[in-house]
């Protein structure tokens, strides 16, 4: 699984994967089945949803009239700082409520905040799907010396602990980026948590797709199209690839929202975006704090939270059915 | 002292003025607290009437025994090094269990009651002579280290030498280094070295003498209230003790407690058992109650509040050093609390210090001043719990050193309201010479520094100038600013004892210069003022130059800070220790 | 067989050491100063310069490692004359900011870091795979479903989030149990239960929830199998196909994920561990980082990718006994 200690074990999405094997026969089947597949629909539509409110928040909040770090203190009790109102003092000028202390707007910053977790979390995962799938297919296609550095090198990637090494590393790393070139700040703490999820993330798709070239290798229809001398560019992208999409998309799936929540976790631990920018895992551990006085502030991000992850999810298992050949339908 | 819990205040508003007789009894660890009170004047919600319920806590009678603990967020107590220890809960902790001085605060309700000096290893608070030059102190008998070796005025003198080891001893408290009567070279660093290295021993030794059990303070200028300084980094060290810097973590103790297990860190704590050696003849200042202390590092801020407002099983002795904002309300507005909850006036002043070095002119460091947002500043601390708006670094429960400077009221030409004033600002600015645009601000990194830092972001853009926050982890903060700062530094600060001699030239001159403040005519009015012998003339001084520094802004007074706490239903007695704005830890007790 | 364990064990041994080099390299090549990344929090020049002197930073980097390394084997001594501080073998560094050997360190707190693993590992594994199969042999049905909704709620929260409300909830709230406070379990069996309890629970949930996905996916995978349809015509009882067929060609990846993922929950749960306020190897490595104390940071490091390398070495010996497919050699 995955909580943040082991997100390694997680997966996910990647939203390039049906159209990538657009084209080919199997995906034209796939397709066929997906846009019968009311789930599927069900979920594409939420997720499309919440990816253009994300990537529209500062329209979307300029049309309601409200910003993510713009201050109002009359919305908030002077005395404790307590939002004026029950849910977090939700009213006509903050739908969502106000934050406390401050009386920022949640809405404003629910999606503000969600565009940078989506941002972090989706790079992350095709990092890790682009590099989880090119070692695993070589490991396991090459076998021999390769496999064996390959193998590794991933051994020793996955012996670090990933949380540990995600906050050890934070500081200096942050420090040798911004000596690189990426702008100070948010700029180069966003970097850093893409590339260090992703380099730390990808053996564990890795040696699920080896283990899985492995096996397919000694099937029948590989070893027949090996013995008829096909090339081996064609055996693997013609015999292999197409049965390796299944575990992909479901590790991808899992890992997406994974990510989001280990984007929370390092949020929690102090290592996350910096101030003012709202970030979806600073709201969700500042909610504790709070929510026995103020439960919007652990509802609303949570309930958006689970949204987008159960969509994400059922979008890919969906997918991960249409694009199984052996599939009943 | 520095804001992390420090040092000590006199009173501003004398509220219930309840007089509890304490300190000086000697039938044998009776204290007579008075009734739970939150000391200073209630302002807020607070203000609990004496009410001798079925609560045990304030009721008074200390009882012997059990066990005390107190939920940290904290990951170690920052040092136990008596000559660095300078936090004020520190050395109101610390200073009750294993580590005793030369004279102290006694522990009763009120804000004069609270910081009134009385003898702890001394006889009595200290003799002046030579026109406040020379101050001696007489020893108690029968005092003894853990090791059961008596404590001796060599070990005093040892251990106030410790303080001119400046490679170890750095952080801490430096009056012996700025008093004793040690000549000093051109860069103005002292001949003496300290006792590892030994260089000027001999010097050392001639201000500091030992006759039998009297040890004699020569010092460089008159002092009248030296014997509120060896408060400060003047306890004893077993004389000639090899000390390096784990000493901070293994101190020897002469105080009613020893350290039995001291674990850093998440999960891990520091467990205080009795001291057999330790006896309440030689020591009556110290109720020593409980059978032991037990400090739990790393607990999650809001599971420390839920703990000890549950108060149930083992969490009956617990209590917190501070509250989270979300817990003002379940506290403040349920009288259930009344009986073990503070709110009351520390001794800080919240600032933010302005680095003279980066913003040299002075109109630009009043358009960073002015077009701060203070309003909301305060709101998000937690409004009326967070405290009164600040005119300046001395805070009014210092006593007659405090006069109103009119910062916000026209001392810059103009009255600025407290929400800022953006038009006004940008008028400094272009009158500035060179004034930054942006500008980056260091500070202590939590949840709600975050938002704070959200604010400086938020209300300084207004006048068009940019915030670049830049959090640091909390341990690591003032090593940090200290050693590279950017333009802007948050921060705290209280007086270590009621004379503002500890608040301007520590902030403006020398010892927590935040703000790289080098001005030379200032350094002389300061230097006046210090040998300033008559009280009356010298609080004068002080006001124009508190004044004269509000001007300047050096630092951006935002708060005269309050502080809130809650204890377990059988923790005893409640009340806020002026001294230090802490918990009274040598009279506290765990009720049966 | 017995060549491949002895082949795979010299490997083992050969990745230690690169592990070590790793480490070393990756800690002290990063930081730009390790001196002050081992003072703590009072630093002052005077600690910084014996640091310098006791760490050897004035020689080169690689004599460096050499001295750690021959450390591990050999022990060594920290600086010189008084303040020589000697550290004994197998030394894995020695914390200037506590005044103890790492190694003291890490094994005051290994127990409550394996116990919490070891509980938390029964509990996922027997939850998590039974809970898959079952839905997988109720593909499609309401069973199913709530299962895979369930799982989904599991994953999508992130692990401080869950560990915080259900304190919230069983331990403020309801009082259910009293705070957590750790006691080892031979002094006090029944407050070492109630502190464990929880955290076990919770790391459990977000755990099954990834193996009942895993579990259920391998499962419907080999249902569809040639040899399973085999196996069923020739009138085998459904027991008999699922336990000794189904469930064991499916097993590998869960075999991979499991032991990975225990040896990763060995060097600690950091979140967990710091919310439970467990003193384990994850809260002593945040301490570590927040302190900071990279000597602690390195020996963690190293312990818990030892652990992970020596579980991916049993792993990958059972992985050749439950799949005879996979070729040994």
């Amino acid at each position: 699984m995955a909580t943040t200690e082991s997100v390694e074990a997680a997966s996910s999405a990647s939203p390039d994967g049906p159209e990538e094997i657009k084209g080919r026969s199997l995906s034209q089947i796939a397709w066929g089945r997906l846009k019968r597949d009311k789930t599927f629909i069900g979920s594409c539509i939420v997720l499309l949803i919440v990816l253009l409110v994300a990537i529209f928040a500062p329209f979307i909040t300029g049309l309601i009239g409200v910003d993510p770090y713009s201050l109002d203190a009359s919305a908030i009790s002077s005395s404790g700082g307590k939002p004026n109102g029950p849910w977090g003092g939700a009213s006509l000028d903050h739908p969502l409520g106000v934050e406390w202390g401050t009386g920022r707007d949640i809405l404003a910053r629910l999606l503000y905040g969600l565009r940078i977790s989506l941002l972090i979390a989706t790079t992350a995962t095709i990092l890790v799907v682009i590099l989880g799938t090119l070692f695993g297919v070589i490991s396991g296609y090459v076998r021999g010396f390769t496999d064996a550095a390959i193998g590794r090198f991933m051994d020793l990637i996955l012996a670090f602990p990933f949380l540990l090494i995600v906050l050890a590393l934070s500081g200096a790393m942050t420090q040798r980026l911004t000596d690189l070139g990426v702008p100070e700040g948010n700029a180069s703490r966003i970097t850093y948590l893409i590339l260090v999820l992703g380099i730390f993330g990808w053996p564990y798709l890795a040696r699920i797709v080896r283990g899985e070239v492995l096996s397919l290798r000694e099937r029948e229809f590989v070893e027949s199209a090996i013995a008829m001398g096909a090339s081996a560019p064609r055996i693997i992208f013609r015999e292999i690839l197409p049965n390796l999409w299944a575990p992909i998309l479901v590790y991808a799936t899992l890992l997406l929202p994974t990510y989001i929540a280990v984007e929370a976790a390092l949020s929690f631990l102090g290592v996350g975006i910096l101030p003012p920018e709202p970030s979806f895992g600073a709201m969700l551990s500042e909610s504790v704090q709070f929510f026995q006085l103020v439960p919007s502030y652990l509802f609303i991000p949570g309930t958006v939270l689970v949204i987008v992850v159960v969509a994400f999810n059922l979008a890919g298992d969906s997918v991960r059915d249409a694009l199984d050949p052996k599939a009943v339908k | 002292m520095v804001k992390s819990k420090a040092t000590l205040a006199i009173g501003i508003a004398a509220g219930a003025l309840i007089l509890a007789a304490c300190g000086g009894d000697t039938s044998g660890g009776e204290s007579s607290s008075a009734p739970a009170s939150s000391s200073q004047g209630g302002e807020a919600t607070s203000s609990p009437e004496a009410s001798p319920s079925e609560a045990p806590a304030p009721s008074g009678e200390g009882q012997a025994g059990g066990t005390l603990t107190i939920l940290s967020p904290a990951e170690q107590i920052l040092t136990l090094d008596p000559q660095v220890i300078y936090t004020g809960e520190d050395l109101g902790f610390l200073g009750a269990t294993i580590m005793r001085s030369l004279t102290a605060y006694q522990v009763a309700p009120g804000d004069a009651e609270g910081t009134t000096l009385v003898p702890d290893m001394a006889t009595d608070t200290g003799t002046a002579s030579n026109g406040g030059k020379t101050w001696q102190f007489t020893l108690r008998d029968g005092m003894k280290w853990e090791d059961g070796s008596p404590v001796t005025c060599e070990d005093v003198a040892y251990g106030t030498s410790r303080q001119f080891d400046v490679g170890l001893t750095e952080g801490g408290p430096v009056y012996a280094v700025t008093y004793l009567d040690i000549p000093v070279d051109k860069d103005g660093n002292s001949e003496y070295k300290g006792p590892t290295d030994g260089t000027g021993q001999e010097l050392f030794d001639k201000a500091v003498t030992c006759d039998g059990n009297t040890i004699t303070f020569n010092l460089n200028q008159p002092v009248p209230d030296f014997n509120y300084a060896v408060t400060l980094g003047f306890s004893a060290v077993p004389a000639g003790m090899a000390t390096g810097p784990e000493y901070a973590d293994k101190p020897m103790s002469n105080g009613p407690y020893k350290i039995a297990e001291y674990a850093k860190g998440k999960g891990g704590k520091l467990v205080l058992v009795r001291n057999e050696n330790w006896s309440p003849e030689s020591d009556p200042y110290r109720k020593a109650y409980p059978d032991s202390w037990v400090v739990n590092f790393g607990i999650e801020e809001s599971v420390a509040d839920q703990r000890v407002i549950q108060s149930s099983g083992e969490d009956e002795f617990a209590m917190v050093q501070g509250l989270t904002t979300a817990s003002l309300p379940i506290v403040f507005e349920d009288p259930t609390y009344e009986t073990r909850r503070i709110d009351a006036y520390d001794p800080y002043t919240i600032y933010a210090a302005v680095n003279a070095e980066k913003v040299p002119d002075q109109k630009c460091r009043q358009a960073i001043g002015v077009a701060l947002d203070r309003e909301a500043l305060r709101l998000n601390a937690g409004g009326d719990f967070a405290g009164d708006f600040a005119d300046g670094a001395v805070k009014p429960n210092i006593g007659i050193d405090y006069a109103p400077t009119g910062l916000w009221d026209g001392l810059l030409g103009q009255p600025v309201p407290a929400t800022g004033d953006p038009e006004f600002a940008k008028k400094l600015l272009s009158e500035g010479k060179d004034c930054p645009t942006e500008i980056t601000l260091d500070y202590a990194q939590s949840e709600d520094s975050d938002k704070a830092a959200a604010i400086w972001v938020e209300s300084l853009a207004r006048a068009g100038i940019t915030v670049k926050p830049n959090p640091i982890e909390r341990g690591q903060y003032y090593g940090v600013v200290f050693k590279d700062a950017n333009e802007v530094m948050l921060g705290g600060w209280g007086a270590d004892w009621p004379n503002a001699s500890t608040v301007i030239p520590p902030l403006f001159v020398q010892g927590w210069n935040l703000s790289r403040v080098d001005d030379k005519a200032f350094n002389e009015k300061v230097k006046a003022a210090s040998v300033e012998l008559d009280r009356n003339t010298q609080a004068t001084l002080w006001h124009e130059l508190s004044k004269e520094a509000a001007a300047q802004m050096w630092i951006v007074p935002t708060r005269f800070g309050k502080d809130q706490r809650l204890a377990g239903t059988k923790v005893g007695p409640i009340f806020s220790w002026a001294a230090y704005g802490s918990w009274p830890y040598p009279i506290m007790y765990a009720a049966q | 067989m017995a060549g491949y364990v002895v082949r795979r064990v010299l490997i083992m041994i050969l990745l230690l050491l690169l592990l070590t080099m790793a480490v070393f390299f990756l800690f002290s090549l990063l930081p730009a100063d390790v001196a002050r990344l081992t003072c703590g929090k009072i630093c002052t020049e005077q600690t910084l310069a014996l640091n310098r002197a006791r760490l050897g930073l004035d020689k080169s980097v690689f004599e460096q490692y050499w001295i750690f390394l021959t450390g591990l084997f050999f022990g060594r001594t920290f600086g010189e004359g008084p303040a020589a501080v000697v550290c004994d073998a197998p030394c894995l560094g020695y914390s200037f900011t506590r005044n103890e050997p790492v190694l003291d360190l890490i094994v005051d707190r290994l127990p409550p870091t394996i116990f919490l693993a070891m509980g938390a590992f029964v509990l996922f594994i027997i939850g998590g795979v039974g809970v898959g199969v079952y839905s997988a042999l109720r593909r499609g049905r309401w069973q199913d479903k709530g299962v895979m909704g369930a799982s989904l709620i599991g994953y999508s929260l992130p692990s401080f989030f869950i560990g915080l409300v259900a304190i919230y909830f069983i331990i403020i709230r309801w009082k259910l149990l009293p705070f957590p406070s750790y006691e080892p379990p031979w002094e006090d069996p029944v407050g070492f239960v109630q502190t464990m309890i929880l955290p076990w629970v919770v790391l459990a949930i977000l755990y099954a929830a990834f193996y009942t996905r895993l579990t259920r996916s391998q499962m419907l995978e080999t249902l569809n199998e040639d040899y399973i349809r085999t196996a069923r015509a020739k009138g085998l009882p459904e027991r008999v196909v699922v336990r000794k067929h189904a469930l064991r060609a499916g097993l590998t990846p869960i075999v991979t994920a499991a032991g990975l993922d225990l040896a990763g929950l060995l060097g600690g749960a950091i979140i967990l561990e710091t919310i439970f306020s467990l003193p384990g190897l994850g809260s002593l490595a945040v301490s570590a980082v927040l302190d900071p104390d990279l000597s602690i940071l390195v020996g963690v490091t190293l312990v818990t990718a030892t652990f992970i390398i020596v579980a991916n070495l049993i792993v990958d010996l059972l992985y050749a006994v439950i799949d005879p497919r996979v070729r040994l050699s």
